[in-house]
C-alpha cells in the first residue's frame, strides 16, 4: 500500500512493524466471546467467539448486516447485554493506560461501583437515535452534568463550566443556550452533537459509536464524521466504530473487523479490506454498493438469499448457503479456522479457500 | 415549462403546492402555514426514472404524496397522460374520475413493516387492489397472485403467510407485488431502499430495474442516498426546503451540478474509498424550517457563493441549457464540482471479484470435530 498517497488530512491506516507486535498498546482485547439469549423458543447465538484488539488511538470499524452481532459486542463490552441475553464465556480485557495490567470487564459484577466508574468515565457510548437517548426530560446540560460530576468530583458550577466549554468543542454554535435547552429543541444533528459531547465530557479512553450517522443526513453526516475524527485526534482516544455504511467505513476507520452470523469473517487495514479482500461475504459487500460517479450502468450484484433465522445454527462455515464459492463436503461440514494472509498478521480470514 | 415533446411526457407537476396550516392559541386558529411542498414543476417522462432527493424534512414524500392525490394539493396541476382518458389534471378529478386513473399510478412504501396490514395473508394483501377495481375474481384472481408473487422473486405458496413470517426484502417485494398488481404506468417510489441492508438494497435496486424493462414502468423514485439515486435514475431532480432548486440528467447532474446546494450534497457523500478521504464541504446552520423559510433563495444563508440579490429575490427553476434546470441566479457563472468520474480519478479502486471454489478439496484431516447442533 503506498503511504505516501494518502491525503494529509487523513488519519492513514498503518501496519505497526512486525517488530513492535509484543508490546503494541492495546486498550481493548475481546476474546472469544460467547453471547446467548435464552428465550422461549430457543437460543439465539448472537455472538460466536468473537475476538478482536482496538490499539490505542485507533478507529475499529465494525461492519456487518442487521442481525450479525455488532450491537451485541459494543453493548458486551459496557456489560449493558439485555435480558434474556447472557455472556456465556469470553474475555473483555480494558488497558486505560499502557503497562498497566489489564482489566477483565467480564468479572466485574453488572451494577458494582468498578463497573459504573468505567462506563460513562474510561469507555463511554454513542447511540444511534439521537432522538431517543437522551432524556426528554432534562435539559442537554443538566445531561451532561451529571456525568461530570458523577465521574470527576467536582461541583455544580465547575461542571456546568466544562458543559459548556465541550459543547462548544463539538461545534454548536451558542452553547450557552444549547446547556439550558430540552432535547426536543435541538435538530438531529444537534442531538447527535449533545450525545458525542456528553460521551467525551470525561475524556474516555474508548468510545464506543454505534451507528452514530446513520438516522442523519448526508450534510449532518459529513459534519458529525469530520468531528468525531477531529476530537479523536486530539483527545488521542480509541474508537469502536459500528456500522453498516461502507462509505462511512471508508472514511472513519484504521481497522475493519466484517462480521456475519456473530462471527468476524474478515479482519484487516481499511486499506486491504478495500483493496485486497479476501473474504467472499466481504467481496461481495463491496460489490453490493453503488459505485458513485461509474461510467457506465453496471448491475449490482446482489448476494443471494437472506441472513438465516436467528433460531437455527448453520453447520459449517456461517455464510455458506450463500456463498458462491461453496465447497461441498467442506464449508458445510467444518467451520473455518482463522487464517493470516499472505504472512501479513494484521489481516486475517475465516474461509476454506484460504486454509 | 418543457422543450420535451408531450407526447414523451406521462406525468408533468406544475407549480404543486401542499401547505399544512399550524394551528394555535385557545381557539386552535390557523397560525401559521408549513410550506411542505412550495411551487415544485418537474416532468418525467414515459419509461424513464426521475430520482427526487433531498435531505429529511424537504417535503420529497410529501410530492410523492400529493401526486398521488393521498394528500390534497394546496394550488398546482398535475397532468398525468392517462392511457384511457388522456392528459387529465389529477388534481382537479371528482372521486370517480380518479379511481378510474388510479391504477395506473402505484406507491411503494419506505417501511416495509409498517405498510403491510399484518392480520392480512400476503394472497389477500396483493389481491385487494384486484378485488377493489374488480379486475379479477375467483381463481382468475388467485392465478393473478401466484404471478404477481414469481415476478417479484417469491414463491406462489407465500401467498397464505402473514407478513411477519418475511424479511424485510422479502416484504419490500411484496409490496411492489401489490404495486403491479393493476398495471401500473406509474410508480412512485418512497425511499424503497433505504430500510434494507446493502446485500438486500441490491436485490431489491435490480428487481426494480427488470421490472422497469419487463412491463415498461415510469419511475418517481424518492430517496436520500445519492449512490443508489444516481445508479437507478435517468434524471434527478433536487429538493430544498419545499422547492426543487436542480433537475438535470443523471450525468450532468453529478459532474456538472448547477447548484451549490446540489455540490454541497455530492461532496458530503462518504466515499467508500479510504484512499480518497476528504473534507466535506461546511454547511453552517441547520435546514431552515419551512414554516419560517429566509427570504429570497432559501438556501442562501448556507451558501458560500451567496450575494445581496439572493437575500432578496427567489430564483426562479430555469433551463440553462441542454434540459439542466437550477434554480439559482448565477447558475451559469459558478464553477461548482461534482462528483470525480470513476476510473478516470487517480485512485479508480479495483472492483473485487470472487474466488472460484478449490476443486478437489475436502475435510482436513487433523481439523477438529464440528460443533455439533442442538
Amino acid at each position: 500500500m503506498s503511504v505516501a498517497q494518502q491525503p494529509s488530512s487523513s488519519a492513514i491506516p498503518t501496519s505497526a512493524p512486525e517488530s513492535a507486535a509484543p508490546e503494541e498498546d492495546i486498550v481493548l482485547e475481546v476474546q472469544d466471546l460467547h453471547v446467548y439469549f435464552y428465550t422461549q423458543i430457543g437460543v439465539v447465538r448472537a455472538l460466536n467467539g468473537v475476538s478482536f484488539k482496538i490499539p490505542r488511538g485507533k478507529v475499529l470499524g465494525i461492519v456487518g448486516e442487521s442481525g450479525c452481532g455488532k450491537s451485541q459486542t459494543s453493548l458486551a463490552t459496557m456489560q449493558l447485554i439485555p435480558r434474556p441475553g447472557k455472556v456465556e464465556s469470553g474475555k473483555i480485557l480494558f488497558r486505560e493506560f499502557n503497562n498497566q495490567e489489564p482489566i477483565d470487564l467480564l468479572t466485574l459484577e453488572r451494577n458494582s461501583d468498578e463497573m459504573r466508574n468505567i462506563r460513562g468515565d474510561n469507555i463511554s457510548m454513542i447511540f444511534q437515535e439521537p432522538m431517543t437517548s437522551l432524556n426528554p426530560c432534562y435539559t442537554v446540560g443538566d445531561q451532561i452534568k451529571e456525568a461530570i460530576i458523577l465521574h470527576q468530583g467536582v461541583d455544580k458550577e465547575e461542571a456546568h463550566t466544562r458543559a459548556v466549554d465541550i459543547l462548544r468543542k463539538v461545534g454548536m454554535p451558542n452553547p450557552e443556550r444549547i446547556a439550558i435547552s430540552y432535547p426536543h429543541q435541538l435538530s438531529g444533528g444537534m442531538r447527535q452533537r449533545a450525545m458525542i459531547a456528553m460521551a467525551l465530557s470525561c475524556t474516555p479512553t474508548l468510545l464506543i459509536a454505534d451507528e452514530p450517522t446513520t438516522a442523519l443526513d448526508v450534510t449532518t453526516e459529513a459534519q458529525i464524521l469530520e468531528l468525531m475524527r477531529d476530537l479523536q485526534r486530539e483527545i488521542g482516544m480509541s474508537i469502536m466504530f459500528i456500522t453498516h455504511n461502507l462509505g462511512v467505513v471508508a472514511q472513519m476507520c484504521d481497522e475493519v473487523a466484517v462480521m456475519y452470523l456473530g462471527r468476524i469473517v474478515e479482519w484487516a487495514s481499511v486499506d486491504d479490506i478495500f483493496y485486497n479482500p479476501k473474504h467472499p461475504y466481504t467481496i461481495l459487500l463491496l460489490r453490493s454498493i453503488p459505485r458513485l460517479g461509474s461510467e457506465e450502468h453496471i448491475r449490482l450484484e446482489s448476494i443471494k438469499g437472506s441472513v438465516p433465522d436467528p433460531y437455527t445454527r448453520v453447520p459449517g462455515c456461517p455464510f455458506h448457503p450463500r456463498c458462491p464459492s461453496f465447497m461441498p463436503g467442506l464449508c458445510d461440514v467444518e467451520e473455518p479456522p482463522e487464517t493470516t494472509v499472505d504472512g501479513n498478521a494484521r489481516h486475517t480470514v475465516r474461509c476454506h479457500l484460504y486454509t | 415549462m418543457t422543450t420535451v415533446p408531450s407526447d414523451d411526457i406521462l406525468l408533468e407537476v406544475k407549480d404543486l403546492k401542499k401547505h399544512f396550516p399550524i394551528h394555535g392559541g385557545l381557539l386552535r386558529r390557523v397560525v401559521g402555514q408549513v410550506k411542505a411542498v412550495d411551487g415544485v414543476n418537474f416532468y418525467i417522462k414515459k419509461g424513464e426514472t426521475l430520482g427526487l432527493v433531498g435531505e429529511s424534512g424537504c417535503g420529497k414524500s410529501t410530492t410523492g404524496r400529493t401526486v398521488m392525490r393521498l394528500l390534497e394539493p394546496t394550488a398546482g396541476e398535475v397532468i398525468f397522460d392517462d392511457p384511457k382518458l388522456g392528459k387529465v389534471n389529477v388534481a382537479k378529478l371528482d372521486s370517480k374520475q380518479l379511481k378510474q386513473v388510479r391504477p395506473n399510478m402505484q406507491i411503494i412504501f419506505q417501511d416495509p413493516f409498517s405498510s403491510l396490514d399484518p392480520r392480512m395473508t400476503v394472497g389477500r394483501i396483493i389481491a385487494e387492489p384486484l378485488v377493489i377495481n374488480n379486475v379479477a375474481s375467483g381463481q382468475a384472481l388467485r392465478d393473478r397472485v401466484a404471478d404477481l408473487l414469481t415476478v417479484v422473486g417469491l414463491r406462489p405458496e407465500h401467498a397464505s403467510r402473514y407478513p411477519h413470517a418475511f424479511s424485510g426484502g422479502q416484504r419490500q417485494r411484496i409490496g411492489i407485488a401489490r404495486a403491479l398488481a393493476l398495471n401500473p404506468k406509474l410508480i412512485i417510489c418512497d425511499e424503497p431502499v433505504s430500510a434494507l441492508d446493502v446485500s438486500i438494497q441490491a436485490q431489491v435496486l435490480n428487481l426494480l430495474e427488470d421490472l422497469q424493462k419487463q412491463f415498461d414502468l415510469t419511475y418517481l423514485f424518492i430517496a436520500h442516498d445519492l449512490s443508489v439515486v444516481e445508479h437507478i435514475s435517468n434524471r434527478v431532480a433536487v429538493m430544498y426546503v419545499g422547492y426543487l432548486v436542480e433537475m438535470a440528467s443523471t450525468e450532468e447532474l453529478y459532474h456538472n451540478p448547477k447548484h451549490p446546494y446540489t455540490e454541497a450534497l455530492l461532496a458530503a457523500i462518504p466515499k467508500p474509498d479510504p484512499r480518497n478521504r476528504h473534507r466535506p464541504i461546511r454547511l453552517p446552520g441547520d435546514v431552515p424550517s419551512p414554516a419560517n423559510p429566509p427570504s429570497g433563495c432559501y438556501f442562501h444563508p448556507r451558501c458560500r457563493y451567496a450575494k445581496d440579490i439572493c437575500k432578496v429575490e427567489r430564483p426562479k427553476l430555469r433551463d440553462v441549457g441542454n434540459e439542466h434546470w437550477a434554480a439559482c441566479h448565477f447558475a451559469e457563472e459558478l464553477q461548482l464540482a461534482g462528483v470525480p468520474r470513476y476510473g478516470k480519478s487517480a485512485h479508480a479502486m479495483p472492483l473485487p471479484t470472487v474466488p472460484p471454489p478449490l476443486p478437489n478439496k475436502t475435510k482436513s484431516e487433523s481439523a477438529p470435530a464440528p460443533v455439533s447442533g442442538d
